[in-house]
């Protein structure tokens, strides 16, 4: 029953993997400078590292927003979202799973009466538009210096090709790692909170309950790379603006530093011990840092190569996606609650925290006098 | 891993040679020519048969290079247009044996007032054709040096074309003795030396728009 409740996140995880590991080796791909298998053997192996060892920090934060506390709810929160990534892939409109997974879990809020955490829904959507922002600068910066390495370096072309080729491969592993430990959350984060499993001991090392969740999440976002992500290479490749292999490099690896800083813990205790404030590790969506970090490179060449109708439909999507989302979560929780009466939300956790919240109030309040 | 793929380093070797080749003919090319005028037919029919051997070389290894480029991936993205490139230095040799051969078929009587302007033709073409493989070899190194490396080219090809009507107006215009099927032949041959340059142009503009693709 278990695996049944599962199941809409596996879904969830294998259109993610279909989808976004394009953004990862689409470009080499779609080139044939990376051959598929190679490709998808290496994003399958470093997204479900990147998953089980680093997926964690952004995952707490979409808790914060939603503790989906009944394993119904998080099926169906999980479902709504699948549906939506699921519906637009099909209209052919550009989708993000991780506003699918915040717009069906703002969806659950409304449906249960749970407030949604306006500091945790702010610190997302701040995201949307700081990630893109972050990987337009990181583009333009990276283009400047392969730039200058390239031209002190006087390599022969066919050499510096096969030095690209090397780095989409490292960079590649790399954005997968990053992508698995960032958008694990969207696939697997919900279910979190609904689901206890016992520690299990490997030897090296052990994997609490959400470490098995994520490994199992991370496994259904390999097996979309391997079963569906070729055709979403090799169609879909540039279609925002004409890459080669020294941008796509560039493009990949700014995306990819995106999505590490946006959910490595240690670099957020680093940035606190040194004095800053913490990064907030937070899901990011990855198409969306893809579409800056190329928006920057474009705006180096003068922005003569960018299709500005892709670019609008994208925008659009960004503001559907969650609408689309919330809307079937909340209709979806409606039903699986008073149809197949399930239970969508667990009134004793619910209670325990509103409980622990009233009191926290006080406190806070106690201090404030 | 491609970075220690030792089909990169073959191929750079190739490409070098091939260039070493076209470059050795050109200036074959203009021995064979000078010898020819001289009168100095065993040096010609050698250089002949030395142009012919390279030429040979060189199409063997544009076949290589392609051949290996395809087999190993290599540049997929410009792939056509480095082919391209190497068919048009091909022609290059190409051009220079067949101009030679022409010389030694048809046997063109040039008088000898006209032997320092084919000379100086010649001298031009070549310096075309000369001047475009450092360029060729930029692309592949400093792709963003090439578009300035390329204006001699065009020089000596304007200078070429300028040198064969001198050449033309002379034979039309001065050497009344000649006969106009003679005076028809020489004006081909003036006409066949110039080709040269315009084919080094034509590679030229190849390398031109190549090199804006490939600079980042």
């Amino acid at each position: 029953m278990m695996l049944f409740f599962l199941s809409s996140g596996l879904f969830l995880g294998w259109s993610l993997g279909a989808n976004d590991a394009a953004n990862i080796f689409g470009s080499a791909v779609g080139s044939r400078m990376v051959s598929f298998r190679k490709a998808a053997i290496i994003a399958s192996i470093f997204v479900i590292l990147g998953a089980v060892f680093q997926g964690q920090g952004a995952s707490h934060t979409l808790g914060k927003l939603g503790a989906v506390n009944a394993i119904g709810g998080s099926f169906t929160v999980a479902l709504a979202a699948a549906l939506t990534v699921y519906g637009m892939t099909r209209a052919a409109i550009p989708v993000s799973t991780t506003q699918a997974i915040v717009g069906a879990i703002i969806g659950w809020n409304l449906f249960t009466g749970n407030q949604t955490d306006s500091s945790s829904l702010t610190k997302i959507v701040s995201t949307w538009i700081f990630g893109p922002l972050l990987g337009a600068s990181f583009a333009i910066i990276l283009y400047f210096i392969l730039r200058k390495i390239k031209r002190s370096a006087r390599v022969h072309m066919i050499r510096y090709e096969s030095w690209i080729k090397t780095g989409l491969i490292i960079v590649g592993a790399f954005g997968a790692y990053s992508l698995g430990a960032n958008n694990i959350a969207n696939v697997m984060g919900v279910f979190v909170p609904s689901v206890n499993l016992p520690e299990v001991n490997l030897g090296i090392f052990s994997l609490n309950s959400g470490q098995q969740l994520f490994l199992l999440g991370g496994i259904a976002i390999a097996a979309g790379i391997i079963s569906y992500s070729e055709k979403v290479m090799k169609t879909v490749g540039n279609n925002l603006m004409e890459l080669n292999s020294d941008t796509a490099l560039i493009i990949v690896l700014s995306h990819s530093l995106v999505l590490f800083i946006f959910s490595s813990t240690a670099l957020s205790n680093l940035f606190v011990r040194i004095g800053l404030p913490p990064i907030p590790l937070v899901p990011v969506s990855s198409s969306q840092v893809i579409v800056g970090s190329i928006l920057g490179i474009g705006i180096i060449k003068g922005a003569r190569n960018i299709k500005l109708k892709t670019l609008r439909d994208i925008f659009a999507g960004w503001v559907i996606t969650p609408l689309i989302a919330c809307l079937i979560s909340f209709i979806s929780l409606f039903f699986v609650q008073n149809v197949f009466d399930i239970e969508v939300v667990s009134r004793v956790d619910k209670e325990i925290t509103s409980h622990n919240n009233q009191q926290n109030q006080i406190v806070i309040n106690g201090q404030g006098d | 891993m491609p970075i220690f793929n030792r089909h990169t380093k073959k191929i750079i070797l190739k490409i070098d040679e091939f260039f070493d080749i076209v470059d050795e003919g050109l200036l074959i090319f203009k021995e064979g020519v000078k010898n020819y005028l001289g009168k100095n037919m065993d040096l010609f029919e050698e250089q002949i048969s030395r142009i012919d051997r390279l030429e040979a070389r060189a199409d063997k290894l544009q076949k290589s290079i392609e051949n290996d480029m395809i087999i190993h991936t290599i540049l997929p993205q410009h792939r056509g247009e480095v082919v391209t490139l190497l068919e048009g230095i091909d022609d290059i040799i190409d051009t220079c044996k067949e101009i030679l051969k022409q010389f030694d078929v048809e046997i063109p009587d040039i008088p000898e007032s006209l032997h320092p302007d084919f000379i100086s033709l010649t001298e031009v073409v070549t310096n075309a054709g000369e001047e475009l493989i450092p360029a060729a070899r930029a692309f592949f190194k400093q792709p963003h040096t090439v578009r300035d490396q390329l204006n001699k080219v065009y020089f000596y090809e304007r200078e070429g074309d300028n040198l064969s009507n001198k050449i033309k107006k002379n034979i039309f215009h001065e050497l009344n003795d000649l006969s106009l099927a003679e005076k028809s032949h020489l004006r081909y041959f003036a006409h066949h030396i110039e080709r040269l340059s315009d084919k080094a142009e034509s590679v030229a503009d190849i390398l031109t728009s190549l090199s804006i693709r490939m600079v980042m």
